[in-house]
């Protein structure tokens, strides 16, 4: 008899979606790669036509912001994770929460926590994963061998050691760090316990463990470890041996492969270095609903596919973007390649900052504090009372 | 004698009207907004937005970053606006020479910084400047110079800024002064030739005065632009290191894109309105007594 | 024209100085021109290398693969023609009239048109969002071309250049009982060629390059203009910087064409008035 329902409601569905039109928005060349993902889905869906409007990385920002504000938005949309929090706060997306409830595909077990952290906000679920990216170790084998480290270095004390014995070489440095990118300070923050907002939702940063990170990451600054005028140009840098090592993204593994490939194999990726954890950061992109949409149902049936194994594999495949979904990474391609299968076990600790609306405002101010300390303005005292003084004004 | 109404409505009417429904009510509306708390929730439903008096402008006032970021643009319009129309004008002067050759061709290398790709133009700027590969520092090390690290050291982000807004300013401002220059009658020339002036003398009695209108024109607009500046800062340095490069509008950007204090940055858009149009106020009247 | 022996010393520094300008200038337009026919490996190359050594027409086989071309050409055709011609149309007539006209409350209200450059776009761009939708129009070609064609850049230009009309020439036709509009196409716009010219090619420019606004006004990618279809083959991380290279040297090509024949136009309508003041 419950066979005989849900077959009848199935039908019935079939029929309500007969003709629609799915409007989907997503960005730069993930926008122009989906079509040969979505031709399986209009198959599965008989009469349902999918419409993509890419837009530019660039400017995506003012286009959704735009579309918030004048309730033009698609179906469904491709958000950065990092975007999500404001984005939500709006209030111009779908609460997932039932959807999910009834689901069979997706569930948060499915996915990274981190990367499922991204998508709650104040509770509610409004988003689902769809890739992840996460931070990690890029460096030179060659150049490391030199200074004794037949492997990467694994831990805080490691990482400073080599970079110092590289840095000792004329004209070369260890490593780089930008002056003020919080992607690249917070996952120090992290590894040793600390944070920058407590569970409180109170400034977190005035910890003796906070104070050692940042201590960490400005004395690579402060002992000429790192460029302090930057890379110039982090691939002929790290061809040229410049900077032997810099953390950064997966997109990062093709782009070295084509332009400088006179170091191929002379160089890997690792595990971020440990100190109480191997923490990195998680980013990547998810899919949300709008409110607005006419067609939830077959913009959740969308979700569901864009969520299967079989879908995000094939996606890793035509893109190399790292599933979210946890049960892809068994697959041997995943498990062979030594480049995805260093992302793949360091997804297993990476973590999103938090999802508040005041995120942006926290950001910006550790940002330019952190610069500041680096830089040799003020010191590690005055940093922490500064970030924990504006920062309570946000959270106020 | 007045101008009849039917004329002032034919000629002025359509250009006021669009004017007025495509910029002057979206200038009041972002106006207005300044006396609000209009913030992160009142995109969707504006209802969330709340008055708040003059809180945004207070606040602005007691922002150190604020000031930081007025001084600098008033210190790369200092130094930009004369340099912009120096070399400008020298170069309208030499491509309006009846003696020089290939002039279509100089015309558009000098225009094409204002047509090319801003990628581009990041990507070469930031090699010329680069402190170790670049070729400033190369060319300044052939007379025993110390290079410098151009971007990352506060004291010389902010001219290098103004070197790449410079750069890109001098094409249409050439342009601009040349229509003007085109214009000027020959016999003018000839009469002062015949009073027995120089080149010199020429250029100050005869080719200034007759391009009055271009000169007001150009600094006017350039005054009004380059206190508006933001995609420079924005391409090369976002503003840093230390905020040394953080403009009035690169401030109101992160305010109002990063942080969605929308209220807040349309509180530092009034304030930069009012600076603006008092500058512009000024240079029309100043015009108007030399007349 | 006068016919003067000039000092070959004096060509000399000339043209030297209109050289440097031009190796100055043009460096960045180089580079994205030799970037569009390189191989990934010497993009990024120190030295950098201002021709390939191994040139491919790669970037532009995968352009032409990724970017269908056709609809985007055909709209910014549309929209940069037609804005073009009403804008330097609307800035001729209100140019003049701010120029020329004779009323109480004239300079004030041109002041209010110079004012509506102070607001910085980033300001009113939700705003002028929400005109437009609740005008519906929203993805028409009206959307597009609306917003931007009456600037006070063109006004004020126009302005400036008809003032320096003397006034007898008007006054003259004015006795023959002339009206403003007869006046407006007989004597200012023939005596304006030059600067039409210049608002032109500005116009034109900035219509053709015009790239946010397209982008916000399109709900569906038909209406993309050349600019906006190029843009989306960026990745999140600047890769794929040889294929926007390739773009937008063809986004430019356009604009270099009209340009030249724009200048021949200004040369052609300078010796056409022949300076009859």
């Amino acid at each position: 008899m419950k066979k005989l329902v849900i077959s009848i409601l199935l039908i019935l569905f079939a029929i309500s979606i007969y003709g629609t039109t799915l409007k989907i928005w997503a960005m730069g060349e993930e926008a122009k790669t989906l079509p040969v993902i979505i031709q399986e889905f209009e198959k599965e869906n008989p009469g349902v036509k999918v419409e993509i409007q890419a837009l530019p990385w660039s400017n995506a920002f003012e286009k959704l912001l735009t579309g918030v504000a004048g309730r033009q938005l698609p179906d469904v949309i491709q958000m950065g994770t990092t975007w999500m929090p404001s984005f939500s706060a709006m209030g111009a997306f779908q609460d997932l929460g039932a959807y999910i409830k009834n689901s069979e595909i997706i569930s948060e077990e499915k996915f990274f926590p981190g990367s499922w952290s991204t998508c709650v906000y104040r509770g509610k679920v409004y988003g689902i994963p769809w890739y992840v990216d996460t931070r990690v170790l890029f460096y030179r084998t060659d150049l490391l061998a030199e200074v004794g480290y037949t492997e990467a270095p694994r831990n805080w004390d490691e990482l400073y050691d080599a970079a110092k014995k590289l840095a000792e070489r004329p004209e070369m440095y260890g490593l780089t760090f930008q002056t003020n990118e919080i992607q690249e300070f917070i996952p120090f923050v992290w590894q040793n316990g600390a944070t920058v907002i407590d569970e409180n939702n109170k400034p977190g940063v005035d910890t003796p463990e906070f104070m050692e990170a940042l201590d960490y990451f400005a004395r690579f600054f402060e002992e000429d470890i790192v460029p302090k005028a930057g890379s110039g140009n982090i691939f002929q840098d790290f061809a040229s041996g410049f900077v032997p090592m810099f953390f950064t993204g997966p997109w990062m593994v093709s782009m070295i492969h084509e332009q400088t490939p006179q170091i191929d194999g002379k160089w890997a990726v690792a595990l971020m270095p440990e100190k109480i954890t191997r923490t990195s950061f998680m980013g990547g992109s998810n899919w949300v609903i709008s409110k607005t949409s006419k067609n939830k149902e077959l913009a959740w049936k969308f979700l569901e596919f864009m969520s299967r194994p079989e879908t995000q594999f094939q996606w890793y495949q035509l893109l190399k973007a790292l599933p979210a979904v946890k049960e892809v990474w068994n697959y041997k391609e995943l498990k062979s390649d030594p480049f995805t299968s260093v992302f793949g076990e360091q997804l297993k600790d990476a973590k999103a900052t938090p999802n508040i609306a005041e995120w942006e405002k926290i950001e910006s101010i550790v940002e330019s504090v952190l610069e500041k300390r680096v830089l040799g303005k003020i010191t590690t005292d005055e940093a922490i009372k500064e970030m924990t003084q504006k920062i309570s004004k946000v959270l106020k | 004698m007045k101008t009849r109404l039917s004329a002032i409505l034919i000629f002025l009417g359509p250009a006021l009207f669009i004017m007025t429904v495509f910029i002057i009510i979206p200038i009041v509306l972002s106006l207005l907004i300044s006396v609000t708390d209009f913030n992160v929730y009142a995109i969707f439903d504006w209802k969330n937005a709340e008055f708040v008096g003059f809180k945004n402008f207070i606040d602005l006032f007691s922002d150190v970053i604020f000031w930081k970021a007025l001084f600098n643009t008033f210190y790369a319009l200092v130094v930009a606006l004369p340099l912009t129309i120096i070399f400008s004008l020298l170069f309208a002067l030499l491509l309006n020479r009846s003696a020089t050759h290939f002039k279509s061709f100089f015309r558009l290398s000098l225009y094409l910084p204002s047509i090319t790709n801003t990628v581009a133009i990041a990507v070469v700027w930031a090699w010329l400047l680069n402190p170790r590969y670049g070729l400033l520092n190369w060319f300044l090390g052939l007379f025993g110079i110390a290079g410098q690290n151009w971007l990352s050291d506060p004291k010389w982000a902010m001219p290098s800024i103004i070197a790449l807004v410079v750069w890109k300013a001098i094409g249409p401002n050439m342009l601009l002064f040349l229509a003007g220059l085109q214009n000027i009658p020959d016999f003018l020339y000839e009469a002062a030739e015949l009073d027995g002036a120089n080149r010199w003398k020429q250029f100050l009695h005869v080719t200034v005065p007759s391009l009055r209108p271009q000169l007001l024109f150009v600094s006017v607009m350039l005054v009004i632009g380059y206190l508006q500046l933001f995609e420079e800062p924005y391409m090369l340095t976002k503003g840093g290191p230390l905020n040394s490069t953080i403009s009035i509008v690169l401030y109101l950007y992160r305010q109002g894109f990063y942080q969605f204090n929308f209220g807040y940055a349309s509180a530092v858009a009034v304030v930069l309105f009012g600076i603006i149009l008092t500058l512009t106020a000024i240079q029309m009247r100043l015009r108007k007594y030399q007349e | 024209m006068r016919k003067k022996k000039i000092p070959f010393i004096e060509q000399l520094g000339v043209h030297t100085i209109l050289l440097a300008a031009f190796l100055i200038m043009a460096i960045p337009f180089f580079w994205m021109v030799s970037t569009s026919f390189k191989n990934p490996d010497e993009i990024y190359i120190f030295p950098p290398r201002w021709v390939p050594h191994r040139p491919t027409f790669d970037n532009y086989v995968e352009l032409f693969k990724t970017v269908d071309f056709g609809r985007p050409l055909i709209n910014t055709v549309i929209v940069a023609v037609t804005s073009t011609f009403l804008s330097v149309m609307l800035s001729a007539m209100a140019g003049y009239g701010f120029a020329k006209f004779r009323f109480r409350g004239k300079e004030k209200l041109f002041l209010l048109v110079l004012a509506t450059l102070m607001v910085p776009g980033q300001m009113t761009l939700i705003p002028v969002y929400l005109i437009l939708n609740s005008l519906n129009l929203l993805n028409t070609y009206a959307g597009l071309i609306l917003p931007g064609v009456a600037s006070a850049f063109g006004i004020f230009f126009m302005r400036q250049f008809i003032m320096s009309i003397p006034d007898e020439l008007i006054d003259a036709a004015k006795m023959d009982g002339a009206k403003e509009f007869f006046i407006f196409l007989k004597i200012i716009l023939p005596l304006s060629k030059p600067a039409l010219a210049t608002l032109t090619i500005f116009n034109f420019v900035g219509a053709w390059n015009s790239f946010l606004w397209p982008l916000i006004v399109a709900t569906d990618e038909k209406m993309y203009t050349l600019p906006v279809a190029i843009s989306v083959v960026q990745g999140q991380y600047g890769e794929k910087i040889a294929l926007q290279m390739s773009g937008s040297f063809i986004v430019i090509i356009p604009i270099i064409i009209v340009f030249f024949f724009a200048q021949k136009y200004i040369i052609k309508g300078l010796s056409m008035s022949g300076m009859k003041f």
